[in-house]
C-alpha cells in the first residue's frame, strides 16, 4: 500500500511541475509582459524600467529557475498590475468561491447519486426516463445558458431573487443551484450506468440465489462495487471546487477566483494567472491523488495491479 | 379478400416498427436539426436578411415577432440595431466551423499519436501515454484561458487551441485499436508484401477502425461547441466584430432585463445543437461500436 501511494504521489508531483513549466514557457515566451502591460506605445524608458524591475532582461531559463526558486520558498510573485502579492490577491477570493461551490457539491452528490441509483433500480420505468431526460439536459445545456435562464425566470420575471452580485446569502442561491443542477445531471448518469453494470454481474445473482433479500444484495454487494467509478467523477468534482465556477461566477458577477482569473487574463496579469494555475492544478491533482488512494482501500485489486505490490503491503 | 388483406397490414406495421426501432424518432429529429443547421451555415450568405454587422439605429432593441414586434426584424434587433436573425445565422456558421475544424485537428493529432504509439511501442509509447494522462489531468479551460490571454486572440489560434481538446481520448482509442489490428492477418499480410508502415496504417488499418473513430469524433463535437461558446461568452473566444453563439449570449447578458430575446435564440440553438449531436453520437455508438459504451 505504501508503494502504491508513493508512486501515485510521485506522478502527482510530476504533473504539477509539468503544468507549471508548460504555463511558464507558454506565458513568457509568447508575449513581452512589459509591452502587454504598458502598451506598445509607452515611452521606451518606461518599458526598460519595467523590464528591469521585473527581471525580464534575464534569459528565459534564468527567469524560470528564479520562478521555481521563489515558488519553493512560498513566493508566487507580485501582481504586475498593482504590485500586491499575487498569492494574497488570489487567496482572498478562495472563500468567496467555496461559499458557492461547496453547497453546490453537496447538492451534486446527494441528488446526483440518489437519482442515479433510483434510475438504475427502477430501470425502464418512467422514473428512469425522467432521470435520464434530466441528465441529458444537464449534459447539453451549457452552464451559462442554465444560469441566465434561471436568472431570467427567478430574478427578472418573478423578482424573487437578486440577479447578480454578492451582497447577501440570497445572491448565492442562483449560482449554487446552477452549479448543483449541472453537476447532479452528470453524476446521475455515471451512477446509473455504474449501478446497471454491477447489477448485471453474476455475484448479484449468486447473492439472490443464496437467499439474500433484494435490499441486502443492493446495499451489501451492488453499492460498494458501483462506488468505484462514481468516486472518480466525484473526485474530479472536488478537484474543481476552486476553479469549476469560472463561467457561473461570470454569469452572476460573483467575485470569486473564476472572476479574478477572467479579469487577470483580460489585464494580462501574468503572476496572478500563474498563481491561479498553480492553485487549480494543485487542488485537482491532489483530489485525484486522494481518489487514487481511496481506490486502493476500497478496491484491493487496484493496489496489486498498479502499485506493483503483489502481497502484503500495509 | 378481407382475410388476405390482414397479414399485409400486419407486415406493414411491423415493418414500420422495425424502421422506428432502427431509426428512433429522437434520432430522426436530431438528424433533421443537424441537417437544418448545416444547410443554414452553408447558405448563410443567402439566408441572412441583413448584413450581420449592419446597424439600424432607428430600430434598436426591436422586439421579435413572437413578442409583438414587426417582421422587419424577425427575431428582434439588439442595442445597436443589428438584426438578431442575421447574427444568429452568422454565429451558427462560425460555431459549427470551429467545432468541425477543431475536431478534425484533434482527430489528426490523436490518430497520428495513437499510431505512433502502436507502431513503435517502447519509450515512444510511454511518452505518448504520459502526454495522454497529462492532458486528462490538467484543467483545460483554465490553460486555454491563459494561452488566449498571452498569445493574443486570433481565429486561427483559437481553432488550433480548441483542437487541443479531446485528442487524448482519440489517441487512446486509436492506440488500442491499432495494436489489436496489427495482430490481425490483413495488416501483417500488407507489410509482408512490402507495404510501407504509412501504407499499412493509412490504407489498411485506418479504414478498419474508422467507424469507432467517427463515433469518438461525433461525441467530441458537442464538447467543443460548449467549450467554444463558454469561452466566447466570457469574451475570450471569438472576438468582435466576428460573432459566435456564445458571443451573442454573452452580449445579450447585459440586456437580460430589457431585451431578453438577444440571448434567447442563440441559447436555444446551442442547446438544440449539442443535444442533437449527442443523441446522434450515442445512437451511432450503439449501432457501430457497442464496445465504446
Amino acid at each position: 500500500m505504501l508503494g502504491y501511494i508513493a508512486s501515485r504521489a510521485f506522478r502527482a508531483l510530476v504533473t504539477i511541475l509539468l503544468v507549471l513549466t508548460f504555463a511558464f514557457f507558454i506565458l513568457n515566451a509568447t508575449g513581452d509582459p512589459a509591452i502587454l502591460i504598458l502598451s506598445a506605445d509607452a515611452p521606451p524608458e518606461a518599458i526598460a524600467a519595467f523590464r528591469e524591475e521585473w527581471g525580464l532582461n534575464a534569459p528565459l531559463w534564468k527567469q524560470y529557475l528564479g520562478y521555481l526558486w521563489n515558488l519553493a520558498h512560498g513566493e508566487l510573485g507580485r501582481s504586475m498590475r498593482d504590485g500586491r502579492d499575487a498569492w494574497a490577491v488570489v487567496s482572498e477570493r478562495i472563500p468567496v468561491t467555496l461559499a458557492i461551490t461547496i453547497p453546490a457539491l453537496i447538492i451534486k452528490l446527494v441528488i446526483g447519486i440518489s437519482a442515479g441509483i433510483i434510475a438504475a433500480l427502477w430501470r425502464d420505468t418512467w422514473i428512469d426516463r425522467l432521470v435520464m431526460a434530466f441528465s441529458v439536459t444537464g449534459y447539453t445545456v451549457p452552464s451559462f445558458v442554465l444560469g441566465l435562464g434561471l436568472m431570467l425566470v427567478f430574478a427578472v420575471q418573478l423578482g424573487w431573487l437578486p440577479a447578480a452580485g454578492a451582497d447577501s446569502w440570497r445572491h448565492a442561491i442562483l449560482p449554487i443551484v446552477t452549479l448543483g443542477v449541472a453537476g447532479a445531471a452528470v453524476l446521475a448518469r455515471f451512477t446509473r450506468s455504474a449501478m446497471l453494470e454491477v447489477l448485471g454481474q453474476p455475484f448479484i445473482r449468486t447473492g439472490l440465489a443464496k437467499g439474500l433479500v433484494w435490499r441486502a444484495v443492493v446495499i451489501g454487494h451492488a453499492f460498494p462495487n458501483a462506488a468505484i467509478p462514481t468516486l472518480t467523477i466525484a473526485g474530479f468534482m472536488i478537484g474543481s471546487l476552486v476553479a469549476g465556477a469560472v463561467v457561473v461566477e461570470s454569469v452572476f458577477a460573483w467575485p470569486g477566483v473564476g472572476r479574478l482569473l477572467v479579469s487577470a487574463v483580460g489585464n494580462r496579469d501574468l503572476m496572478v494567472v500563474q498563481a491561479i494555475l498553480l492553485l487549480v492544478t494543485v487542488t485537482m491533482v491532489s483530489a485525484n491523488l486522494i481518489v487514487d488512494i481511496v481506490y486502493g482501500f476500497v478496491d484491493p485489486r487496484l493496489r496489486t495491479a498498479r502499485g506493483g505490490l503483489a502481497r502484503g503491503g500495509t | 379478400m378481407s382475410d388476405a388483406a390482414l397479414p399485409s397490414t400486419e407486415v406493414e406495421t411491423s415493418g414500420r416498427r422495425r424502421f422506428f426501432r432502427a431509426w428512433p424518432p429522437a434520432v430522426l429529429l436530431a438528424l433533421a436539426w443537424i441537417a437544418c443547421i448545416a444547410l443554414v451555415s452553408i447558405f448563410a450568405d443567402w439566408l441572412k436578411p441583413y448584413d450581420f454587422m449592419a446597424l439600424d439605429l432607428r430600430d434598436r432593441l426591436a422586439e421579435p415577432v413572437f413578442m409583438g414586434g414587426t417582421f422587419r426584424h424577425l427575431l428582434g434587433s439588439d442595442e445597436l440595431g443589428r438584426d438578431v436573425l442575421s447574427r444568429l445565422i452568422e454565429s451558427v456558421r462560425m460555431s459549427l466551423v470551429i467545432a468541425f475544424l477543431s475536431t478534425l485537428i484533434a482527430a489528426a493529432i490523436g490518430v497520428s499519436l495513437g499510431f505512433l504509439a502502436a507502431h513503435f511501442r517502447g519509450w515512444i509509447e510511454q511518452v505518448i501515454l504520459g502526454a495522454i494522462d497529462f492532458m486528462a489531468a490538467i484543467p483545460f479551460l483554465i490553460i486555454a484561458l491563459a494561452v488566449l490571454a498571452f498569445f493574443g486572440n486570433t481565429l486561427t489560434l483559437f481553432i488550433l487551441l480548441m483542437g487541443m481538446h479531446g485528442w487524448e481520448r482519440i489517441a487512446r482509442i486509436t492506440r488500442g485499436l491499432a495494436i489489436a489490428a496489427k495482430e490481425q492477418g490483413y495488416a501483417a499480410a500488407a507489410s509482408e508484401i512490402g507495404a510501407s508502415p504509412f501504407r499499412v496504417y493509412g490504407a489498411h488499418i485506418l479504414p478498419n477502425i474508422a467507424s469507432t473513430l467517427i463515433v469518438a469524433m461525433t461525441l467530441n463535437i458537442p464538447e467543443v461547441i460548449l467549450l467554444e461558446s463558454g469561452l466566447s461568452f466570457l469574451g475570450l473566444g471569438v472576438q468582435p466584430p466576428l460573432t459566435s453563439l456564445g458571443n451573442m449570449v454573452g452580449y445579450g447578458r447585459e440586456y437580460i432585463q430589457t431585451a431578453p430575446w438577444i440571448l434567447l435564440s442563440p441559447a436555444v440553438v446551442i442547446i438544440l445543437t449539442t443535444l442533437a449531436v449527442s443523441v446522434v453520437g450515442d445512437w451511432l455508438r450503439d449501432r457501430l461500436d457497442p464496445t465504446l459504451r
